[in-house]
């Protein structure tokens, strides 16, 4: 192996192209996020400083080297490391919790000398690891129900120790990991319907309860699903259970809903109408929807986005990065930038489908996954589909933490498409 | 289903559930930068774009020489955004404010609620801030998001109460105002509007047209776009040239000096008013920025009444200044001529069961007609009023402008009151008064009520045979032209009238008005004050055989107009003849004719 052979990882070109495509995207975001906005402006300060671009450029390249190490690792060898590997992570999450400082409110980083580590990213590669190692266990001595319900369990431990932090968004993340993963296994359909009915109930009374308060939405919809019951072709038990279940969590919801943190609740509300507080947190989401929507087809053009050059949009090297897309290069270029994620997703999907073993198949269809919710919840936060919650969108956001992380999953993908090629 | 298939058919589902979110997102995504992309195009421009409303200069006021009598100063305030003082206290910004300009934390920030409460955009932490302040916080602008400098301008009263009842003052628009027309009309909070005089009456000649300044700003609020657009532009108010001279108007106050007085001298060609002023006055520069109410307490309490223009609005009865128009009405009826001599003077006269008293108790004797009039005789006016009926005499005043408002620069300006048979009758009744009320209207006693300005216009038309226009304030913008009712008197009795005013200031009782070079006529009189001391009046025109100018005194409580009003007309009337100007026309009024204006 030549030393550019070494650089080139083995496996789907397709997949590494697009993840370089998208870092080197990344990048120019960031540069333009740290540079003065041009146009008919006085030389103005761009607050994020130009630094973060520079320390971004050297998390890539530790990214890059963690793809090629895990783009290489015997898949043996992964499935081995997953159980140790997951239970350090889960004694790094316990720790943080208890001795990590507190910054900006919440308890998610380590602080080692200059830099800042978040175990929960740790925790994702961790999770899909243990997920697939489990699962392909499962799979082996033909279980089926039980390992839905047992690697629930896993995934409800990790959930809420990052929701202690707190940070819903990342804890969402493993219940995402854990659903396609488990769909990938094999779950009954008829639970996934009643994971989704029960989740819609949730919704409809949340906002029968606490945006319209009138109790009409929820009660339409239990019509509406005593209506599909009584017509559907299932047996009395499912019917009973699943009308159940809907009623359970649309009155369990007031109680999950008293958990949550004030402004978690006050981000919920606000994602329901904005306006109730267009200066609090509902104008990040009023402030991201105005950059993206006035950047039209083509965009204001690179460096010249006055949303992003003028600080009216927060956050806008991180989680709000997708709006200086969509601001600076229009529909076409957050089109070319969600092609490229949809890159990745297919291959993942494709080679997940046929990989021969089955820790491949769900290691993969656990990247995938990932990329999928961390894409389609952002991507929905800043165009106003989601309420906001603090997720980055992976490779492109600044954020050490992520880029690794998500450099090494792609280096599992990789993995994965190069068994699926030579194994 | 074989496990194999089953896979299939899961991985199918699991691609079309990701196209399926990924077509979510794409759709939303194509409808926001698509059809809605202007919409938000617009949010994102207001987000950035600030309109300013810049208020117009108020257009100045300037004596008829073109010297400025009211202008502009302006004068910068340090301002903050509203959100600087939230629910939980000061921003780091405005408590820095506070440490470097030493403002105590408590007081200034209940200052700003207070101005927070009125609903203002922006809250001013500094009002006409010093050099350092300003330069504070121009060099750290950086440090301190949204806080600007912004130019006010304030109302300047060059020469402070001289002219406080003719220019009057500004104020703040009041919130009565707003909510009624005054937001249709243009005027925003902390506008200023005329209150009082030429600066209400002018208000929208001088308050000009405010324009709107587009800026682009940051996220807080500072400004950082490198041009500016103005749509529309600032029109600024165009000036009001009076027809007043400054130092006419300066000799008038310094000769009432301490009396509660007031005086009015206009050109009798023209009637334009060159001096009119009212004593004791008040510095309108108060009024402008917020009196104080010790202030406020000790103008309205004073018995001498500060804010009351006695030139327009105080109403005296004439006395003998009246005795002219009942010589003209008797010589124009033809009951009297130049030399008649009536009953003698013996002190009075008796009219039914009254004694009418002349004001020189014993008598004056036999008098002619001119000497009646020099000597200002009751009697001989008792008997001359009596001869006539109430409505002829009435008549005869109405001619001279009495009576009535003789301008409308001053929308309150007192009518005064010349009696008639109708308004006895309203009055007391058909019944309830007889033709004795004519010996009291003969020398200008009872129910006849004069404004000094309505005796100013008599006089000149007096000494102009009635040429005299009604009374001119203002010069630019020019008022329109007043047609002038020819005097229905003979010119030979109006210049009899002129001869006996003469002989009343060279050997009667205006001797001390008389100047040592130039004739002056004149006529004295003393009003019978039932609430307390007389006043004393003076009415004259000089010079006597070619009159310029005509002058009217009045001294509240003075006691006799001879001895207390004359004296003050001599001191006013040396000033005129010594002015070089006093003959010019007045300025054109353009604001570039003002080259003299830059006074300090």
């Amino acid at each position: 192996m030549t030393w550019v052979g070494f650089l080139i990882p083995p496996g789907d070109k397709k997949i590494f192209f697009a993840w370089l495509g998208l870092c080197l995207f990344g990048l120019a975001i960031l540069w333009s996020v740290t540079e003065p906005i041009q146009g008919p402006y006085k030389e103005l300060d761009p607050v994020v400083a130009k630094s973060i671009f520079y320390r971004q450029i050297v998390w890539l390249i530790v990214g890059y080297g963690a793809l090629l190490i895990t783009a290489r690792l015997p898949l043996r060898y992964l499935d081995n490391i997953a159980i140790p590997f997951f239970l350090t992570a889960l004694v790094l999450l316990i720790a943080i919790l208890a001795i990590g400082p507190t910054i900006a409110g919440s308890k998610r980083w380590f602080v080692l000398g200059p830099l800042r580590v978040q175990p929960s990213e740790l925790a994702k590669v961790a999770f899909i690891l243990v997920m697939a190692n489990l699962l392909t266990r499962s799979t082996e001595e033909g279980r089926g129900l039980s390992a839905t319900f047992g690697t629930f369990l896993v995934m409800a431990v990790t959930m809420m120790l990052v929701l202690r932090e707190p940070d819903l968004g990342t804890s969402l993340v493993f219940l995402a990991v854990w659903v396609g993963m488990v769909f990938w296994f094999g779950i009954p359909g008829i639970l996934l319907v009643g994971a989704g009915s029960a989740a819609l109930s949730a919704v409809v009374n949340f906002y029968s309860e606490r945006v319209v308060e009138q109790a009409w939405p929820w009660a339409v919809y239990l019509l509406l699903v005593v209506a599909v019951l009584y017509v559907a072709r299932i047996g009395i038990v499912s019917k009973v259970t699943l009308l159940f279940i809907n009623i359970v969590t649309g009155i369990g919801i007031p109680f999950f809903w008293d958990k949550l943190q004030p402004y978690q609740q006050e981000r919920i509300l606000t994602f329901f109408d904005p306006g109730r507080d267009a200066f609090g947190s509902g104008y990040q989401a009023i402030q991201s929807r105005v950059a993206i929507g006035s950047g039209g087809m083509f965009g204001t053009h690179y460096l010249q986005g006055t949303q992003k050059g003028l600080a009216f949009l927060p956050e806008r090297h991180t989680d709000f990065i997708f709006s200086v897309v969509g601001e600076e290069l229009g529909l076409l270029g957050a089109m070319c930038l969600l092609a490229l994620f949809m890159v990745i997703l297919m291959q993942g999907v494709h080679h997940g489908t046929i990989a021969r073993h089955p820790f491949a198949r769900f290691m993969a269809i656990g990247v995938v996954t990932y990329f999928a919710f961390h894409v389609v919840v952002n991507v929905g936060i800043t165009t106003g589909l989601l309420p906001v919650t603090g997720l980055p969108l992976p490779l492109i956001s600044y954020g050490g933490s992520n880029l690794l992380t998500s450099s090494l999953l792609i280096g599992l993908l990789l993995n994965v498409s190069s068994r699926t090629f030579d194994d | 289903m074989s496990p194999d298939r089953d896979f299939a058919v899961r991985s199918r589902i699991f691609r079309l559930i990701l196209i399926l979110l990924f077509l979510v997102l794409l759709v939303n995504l194509f409808i926001m930068m698509g059809p809605k992309s202007s919409e938000y195009k617009g949010q994102a421009l207001e987000n950035r774009q600030v309109r300013f409303r810049v208020r117009a200069p108020r257009g100045r006021v300037a004596d008829r020489q073109g010297v400025i009598l009211a202008d502009n100063l302006f004068i910068a305030d340090i301002t903050l955004p509203a959100t600087c003082l939230g629910a939980d206290g000061p921003d780091s910004t405005l408590t820095r404010l506070m440490d470097w300009f030493g403002l105590p934390p408590a007081e200034t920030q209940a200052r700003l609620i207070n101005q927070k409460e009125k609903g203002r955009g922006r809250l001013v932490l500094v009002g006409n801030a010093t050099m350092p302040q300003i330069a504070a916080v121009e060099e750290r602008g950086r440090q301190l998001p949204g806080v600007r400098v912004e130019a006010r301008a304030r109302r300047r009263y060059q020469y402070g109460s001289l002219f406080a009842h003719l220019i009057g003052y500004v104020g703040e628009v009041g919130q009565a105002d707003l909510d009624t027309t005054g937001s249709f009309l243009g005027y925003r909070q902390g506008d200023f509007i005329g209150k009082q005089g030429i600066e209400a009456t002018f208000e929208d000649v001088l308050r000009g047209t405010p324009g709107r300044k587009l800026e682009e700003v940051n996220a807080s609020g500072r400004i950082v776009g490198r041009g500016t657009v103005w749509v529309p532009e600032v029109q600024p108010g165009r000036d009001v040239v009076l027809s007043i001279s400054l130092n006419l108007q300066n000799a008038l106050a310094e000769a009432i000096g301490q009396r509660v007085a007031c005086g009015v001298a206009m050109s009798v060609t023209s009637g334009e008013v060159l001096a009119a002023f009212s004593n004791p006055s008040f510095d309108p520069n108060l009024m402008t920025v917020g009196i104080s109410a010790d202030q406020w307490n000790a103008w309205i309490s004073d018995p001498a009444k500060p804010f009351f223009n006695r030139v327009i609005h105080a109403t005296y009865p004439p006395g003998s200044l009246y005795k002219p128009v009942t010589s003209l009405a008797g010589l124009s009826l033809g009951l009297v001529d130049t030399a008649t001599e009536l009953e003698p003077c013996l002190g009075g006269w008796n009219f039914g069961d009254r004694y009418f008293r002349c004001w020189k108790h014993s008598g004056h004797g036999r008098v002619d007609h001119l000497e009646a009039m020099v000597h200002s005789c009751d009697t001989f006016y008792y008997q001359l009023g009596l001869m006539m009926d109430i409505d002829q005499l009435a008549a005869a005043a109405r001619a001279f402008g009495l009576g009535r408002a003789t301008t409308d620069i001053f929308p309150d300006e007192a009518p005064g009151n010349i009696p008639d048979t109708d308004w006895y009758n309203d009055r007391f009744g058909e019944r309830g008064w007889t033709r004795g009320v004519l010996l009291n209207n003969a020398i200008g006693q009872g129910e006849i009520l004069v404004t000094p300005l309505q005796m100013s216009l008599f006089a000149a038309r007096l000494a102009s045979g009635g040429r005299t226009p009604d009374p001119v304030f203002v010069i630019s913008p020019p008022q329109a032209e007043r047609t002038v009712e020819p005097l229905p008197f003979d010119p030979r009795h109006l210049a009899w009238c002129r001869e006996a005013m003469l002989q009343v200031v060279v050997r009667g009782s205006g001797i001390n008005a008389a100047l040592d070079s130039i004739p002056v006529a004149g006529k004295t009189g003393t009003a019978q004050n039932p609430h307390g001391e007389d006043h004393a009046w003076f009415m004259g025109f000089a010079p006597a055989d070619k009159p310029e100018v005509a002058l009217v005194l009045l001294v509240e409580n003075g006691g006799g107009g001879g001895a207390e009003a004359a004296p003050v007309a001599k001191a006013w009337l040396e000033a005129y003849f010594a002015d070089p100007n006093r003959l010019a026309p007045a300025v054109s009024g353009r604001a570039t004719a003002f080259a003299t204006g830059e006074t300090p």
